[in-house]
């Protein structure tokens, strides 16, 4: 009961005014970031963190969030419309999505993404609210070992599910790591790794780190790809309404969406990409007429477009509930809350109920405005994609500059995020997976103090971390994550190995 | 792949200064078994394991590489094209360095409009009258959100405000 009148109260702090405007506030910058390529939600979340340190914490996340899950609202437009997802999420939409508006449906397709979009998000917040108190219930049991296998499954998850390569993905998971390291030991009070530079000895921000991968970075991508020529922006034609018959077919895969969306959402590693995947695949494979697929079925677009935003909402629950985040944009909001010296968790909800559910319950009226957004005024976001990436490219150097500046006013950091800018282009280049990077980044210290936390109680005797039930089945999880992965490494090897064989090329 | 070796060597060699900065940890061990040189020495066993597994499996992937179309068609990528992309690159990372040396002493008003329109008239060719009006307006709308609405001060440089 208590819960009951916490969430109830959660609307009052939600549906203030001030809260009311910063929840627009982020969903509109969600959708523009969306909408627009060279800049990533993660990246978005980070430059804002530095700007908006005088806000309350409470309004501040409120913000944060609604541009995380507003940025997947907006991902589809590109998609549909020039066929170039703006986010990895978005991909599955471009294959049916497109083709859809180059059979002049482009209104129909964009409306079906808006209502699913709105429709998962919602799926995907009511779903977060009922699964959030007997998950802290179960949570608040935890102690250091069980934290420390709960960050290490989540870790392996990330590393070898995101990019090609797992070694790839370990190799980035333990260079976050390392990077966490460096600074002072918050246990002993030693300086560790800062090689005599006074910026180094309080770590390296990680506002840095996130804007010089993934912003930085991106418009170093981006400029590359400028040369290559572009594709054309098909017109936003007829009226955003779908016909009866296009309803029909879309509304079971946007039920099955929603559903695997959010489900895959909460797991780590698997995130909003892989639902939509997934999603694809099974209404693939559900319909009477799969040949349709690929050449503009509306349920190509309905069921990965609902799955990606209730896959950000399933994402909220471990980060929420556990306090550990599953996937690289989610350990950016988490590096937020950290900022406000703010610690998610079970706790949390016992010692912020207003703050948990404020933020919770923006994420009902942060889609409702989505999808006003979205539906009628579409064609002003449109019309972003119109500025010529020659212009926008820049400006986004500028606001990255500008956002690391009003951190600390030093230059040096300037410097320091160049730096990553440049590595996150070189490990765009050479198939690094930058997701596990920012979640080792993110979890490194917490993981050290769990793992020397746990160490300390008992004794320095490593048994502790296969103590309990619960960190036996985690380490089993983790372990079968590996092995899965170099199982499947393994025999994808051997059949490319037989097909040499019997195919002379 | 060629540039997987490089990555495995990058890797070892980074591993081996790490465990060498890691030594140079200074340990009190007072109430803590572990201190503060532990958790670093298992994040370098750690890098030296994946650059093992990257080895193994570009030495997995050279074996199959022969008949792989996919891994022949990133060949072809590496042309004298992508060399040229890569200077064009590596010249606006020089830009930008030049910029945020500038931001301190000439301050933000000035060195922005400068170094955007720098990039705009590479980028954005021939759009005179565009190229100017944004590296004029943008920082000046940025400076002043920055300075009198959010509070933040951003370079003043040589200018008076």
């Amino acid at each position: 009961m208590d819960s009951f009148i916490h969430i109830m109260n959660g609307f009052s702090v939600s549906l203030t005014p001030i809260n009311l405007w910063y929840t627009f506030l982020g969903v509109f910058m969600g959708t523009v970031i969306g909408v627009l390529p060279g800049i990533g939600p993660a990246a978005g979340i980070a430059l804002l963190i530095p700007v908006s340190y005088g806000l309350n914490p409470t309004s501040a996340l409120i913000m944060m969030a609604g541009v995380y899950y507003g940025a997947q609202y907006g991902g589809s437009v590109t998609s549909i419309l020039i066929n170039t997802p703006g986010e990895s999420s978005s991909v599955m939409t471009a294959i049916d999505g497109h083709q859809m508006a180059r059979k002049g449906r482009a209104g129909a397709a964009l409306a079906i993404s808006a209502w699913g979009s709105f429709i998962g998000g919602t799926i995907g917040v009511i779903a977060l609210t009922l699964l959030a108190v007997p998950l802290t219930k179960i949570a608040l049991g935890f102690g250091p070992p069980e934290y420390f296998m709960l960050m290490l499954v989540a870790l392996t998850a990330v590393s070898a599910l995101t990019g090609k390569s797992p070694a790839k993905g370990m190799l980035a998971m333990m260079l976050g790591l390392a990077i966490a390291t460096i600074g002072t030991d918050l246990q002993s009070g030693q300086t560790r790794f800062a090689m005599g530079v006074t910026e180094l000895q309080d770590g390296v921000g990680f506002v840095i780190v996130v804007v010089g991968l993934f912003a930085l970075g991106e418009v170093f991508s981006a400029m590359e790809e400028h040369f290559h020529k572009r594709s054309e922006i098909l017109r936003l034609k007829g009226k955003l309404s779908l016909t009866k018959e296009e309803w029909r077919r879309s509304i079971k895969p946007i039920a099955r969406g929603g559903t695997i969306g959010f489900l895959i959402g909460l797991l780590p590693g698997a995130g909003a990409t892989i639902a939509t995947i997934m999603s694809y695949s099974v209404e693939k494979n559900m319909s009477k007429h799969p040949q349709e697929f690929g050449k503009g079925a509306i349920e190509g677009v309905a069921g990965p477009e609902t799955a990606n935003n209730s896959a950000t909402a399933g994402a909220m629950v471990p980060l929420l509930t556990l306090g550990v985040p599953g996937s690289g944009s989610t350990a950016v909001l988490l590096g937020a809350f950290v900022m406000y010296g703010i610690q998610p968790g079970p706790l949390l909800f016992q010692s912020r109920p207003d703050l948990v559910w404020g933020l919770v319950n923006s994420m009902y009226v942060g889609n409702v405005m989505l999808l006003l957004l979205n539906l009628p005024l579409i064609g002003l976001f449109v019309r972003l994609l119109y500025i010529p990436t020659g212009i926008l490219l820049p400006l986004v150097i500028v606001l990255s500059t500008v956002g690391i500046f009003s951190v600390n006013g030093n230059t040096l950091e300037l410097y320091l995020c160049l730096m990553f800018g440049v590595l996150g282009y070189v490990f765009r280049k050479i198939d690094i997976p930058l997701a596990p990077l920012v979640l080792a980044l993110v979890l490194g210290g917490m993981m050290e103090q769990s793992f020397r936390q746990a160490m300390t109680l008992s004794g320095g005797n490593p048994k502790i971390f296969v103590g309990s039930v619960l960190t036996i089945s985690l380490a089993a999880l983790s372990v079968f994550i590996i092995g899965h992965t170099v199982y499947k490494a393994l025999s994808r090897k051997s059949r490319l190995r037989s097909s040499a064989q019997t195919s002379p090329t | 792949m060629f540039i997987d070796r490089i990555i495995v060597v990058c890797t070892v060699v980074l591993a081996l200064l790490y465990f060498y900065g890691a030594s140079l940890i200074p340990s009190l061990q007072i109430g803590d078994p572990l201190g503060p040189k532990a958790f670093p020495y298992l994040i370098g066993i750690g890098l030296l394991i994946s650059a093992a597994w990257l080895l193994l499996e570009t030495l997995q992937a050279g074996k199959a590489d022969a008949a792989d179309p996919q891994e022949l068609a990133d060949h072809a990528d590496m042309g004298p094209e992508d060399n040229r992309h890569l200077l064009v690159i590596a010249g606006v990372v020089a830009w930008i360095a030049f910029y945020f040396a500038l931001f301190e002493p000439v301050g933000f008003l000035l060195a922005t409009p400068v170094s955007l329109l720098g990039l705009m008239v590479y980028f954005n060719r021939n759009k005179w009258v565009a190229n100017v009006l944004t590296s004029v307006l943008f920082p000046v709308g940025i400076y002043f959100l920055f300075s009198k609405v959010l509070g933040v001060n951003l370079a003043k440089g040589l200018l008076p405000f």
